[in-house]
């Protein structure tokens, strides 16, 4: 008998309204599922409410109308603008979701210090948030996330502040991370090379308000060659969808 | 492998604040030397001392009692008001009242306490309470929505939100709003000793001289000018420091 996991997240037809916006719709009739175990990146112009749909999926705010399913119990998020805690150390940071939990100092410590090995910033637990640079503070921003043993790891545009080297490095970590804990991701982004490298599943989404324009699965095997013709074939096909989205 | 990292402006932030601090003690060097000169040409030879430490030392005493008040209530009240979905109601109504000047409230702080100590201390406790409320409400409601997130997806919720989260955020809040607050404190104290005559430096300055301008009372407003140039470098300044790390 072959047991099959439910999906992670089922959005059916959720409308949202802007937060401080009351009239605005943020999201009109969004409807996509994000199976267990996959990568999922959501793709879209500025203006489709990308960050609302985060907020929503994440129980911050509610949505006008339509059914959210959320089968995750521990989601952690990766933000864009990093959201360290600026008055805790790295180490700190990372053990904070433990210490929320109750865990007690010398095991989330451990378990933090762990984590910041596996991003490799070891050396830097002691460390304030503003003494570090931008792909460091997003790598702790990751064991962060990692610390508390996410079943559903969401990731706020987490390259978009880092220089192309940092962003390759820690796409790799983040790829590795994914195939050994056998997470579910779920990253909005807006770069497409980045979206087809890392994903199993594309969400694109229109603006104005955001809406679901088209969901594609993306079938190249792994380990992805970034070079190959097939990758830049389906990089051409998702660039030319968006171009006429937007 | 990188073992640290330093970044320009937090070596500017350093070169900034070791120059006012040097300021500071140029300034206070030049407060003392003059008060020394006074004092060599005998200008301050008819000053009672006693009496004059004695009354400095209860101004100083009543403005440490109204501050300690002054934060634990603002602080809990603006934590408290910060964490509640109640925040964007009430901090209208407390704008209104921070408006109100305090020295019209001066009759009613007679009529029910009387011309006491208890007084002095709830009338200047009234006037140091907004500054601090204020600066942490602000320091609340403005965070970082992402920070805000952060912090709720970790699991900082319910009562935990507010000693995990908002206090800590507040912190810097919390010293810049004391500052400005004791600077108030001191005016409603002396203020408020003066009217009511009571004692303290304000009556004592009240009785030494009508005119307000004598070697006592300048005497006095120099030792203030020590009092509080000690409590802003061993208080203030290190707390300041420190409080750039809550910074985001």
């Amino acid at each position: 008998m072959s047991t099959t996991k439910p999906p992670a997240l089922v959005l059916s037809r959720v409308n949202a309204r802007f937060a401080d916006e009351k009239q605005a719709f943020a999201l009109k009739d969004i409807s996509f599922v994000v199976p267990a175990g996959a990568f999922v990146s959501i793709i879209g112009p500025s203006g489709a409410g990308k960050s609302t749909l985060m907020r929503v999926i994440l129980d911050l705010m509610q949505p006008e109308s339509g059914t959210v399913v959320r089968n995750f119990s521990r989601p952690a998020m990766v933000f864009q603008n990093y959201a360290l805690f600026p008055w805790l150390t790295a180490l700190e940071n990372v053990a904070f979701g433990l210490r929320m939990g109750g865990m007690k100092r010398s095991e989330r410590e451990r378990i933090a210090r762990e984590k910041l090995k596996e991003v490799g910033l070891e050396h830097l637990e002691s460390h304030f948030p503003a003494a570090l640079s931008g792909g460091q503070r997003q790598r702790v921003g990751l064991a962060r996330s990692l610390a508390i043993s996410p079943d559903l790891l969401i990731m706020d545009e987490p390259f978009s502040n880092l220089d192309t080297i940092t962003a390759e490095a820690l796409k790799a970590d983040l790829l590795r991370i994914w195939e050994t804990y056998g997470l579910t991701i779920l990253m909005v982004n807006h770069l497409i090379p980045d979206a087809i490298e890392l994903s199993d599943h594309i969400v694109i989404l229109g603006a104005h308000p955001g809406h679901v324009e088209k969901t594609l699965a993306v079938t190249l095997p792994r380990p992805r060659d970034i070079r190959s013709e097939p990758f830049f074939e389906q990089v051409d096909r998702l660039t030319e969808t968006i171009r006429k989205i937007s | 492998m990188v073992r640290s990292v330093s970044h320009g402006q937090t070596r500017a932030w350093r070169r900034a604040h070791e120059e006012r601090h040097r300021r500071t003690w140029l300034i206070m060097a030049g407060v003392v030397g003059a008060a020394l000169l006074l004092w060599v040409s005998g200008y301050f030879r008819e000053v009672t001392w006693l009496a004059l430490l004695g009354a400095v030392f209860q101004t100083t005493y009543r403005l440490a009692f109204a501050y300690a008040i002054a934060a634990a209530l603002g602080v809990t009240i603006a934590l408290i008001v910060g964490w509640s979905p109640f925040a964007d109601v009430l901090f209208p109504l407390f704008d209104i009242l921070q408006n109100v000047p305090s020295f019209a409230l001066f009759p009613l702080f007679i009529y029910f306490l009387g011309y006491t100590n208890q007084m002095i201390i709830l009338f200047a406790v009234s006037s140091i309470v907004w500054p601090i409320l204020f600066a942490v409400l602000t320091a609340i409601k403005s965070a970082h929505t992402d920070l805000n997130d952060a912090a709720t997806i970790f699991g900082a919720r319910g009562l935990r939100r507010i000693r995990y989260y908002l206090a800590p955020l507040s912190f810097p809040a919390i010293l810049t709003g004391s500052i400005v607050g004791i600077a108030i404190g001191w005016e409603s104290v002396i203020g408020a000793e003066i009217i009511s005559n009571t004692s303290g430096f304000g009556a004592f300055i009240k009785n030494v001289d009508a005119s307000g301008v004598s070697p006592a009372a300048i005497a006095g407003a120099l030792g203030i000018l020590v009092i509080v140039f000690i409590i802003n470098r061993l208080v203030w300044a290190p707390l300041l420091s420190n409080s750039k790390h809550y910074a985001e």
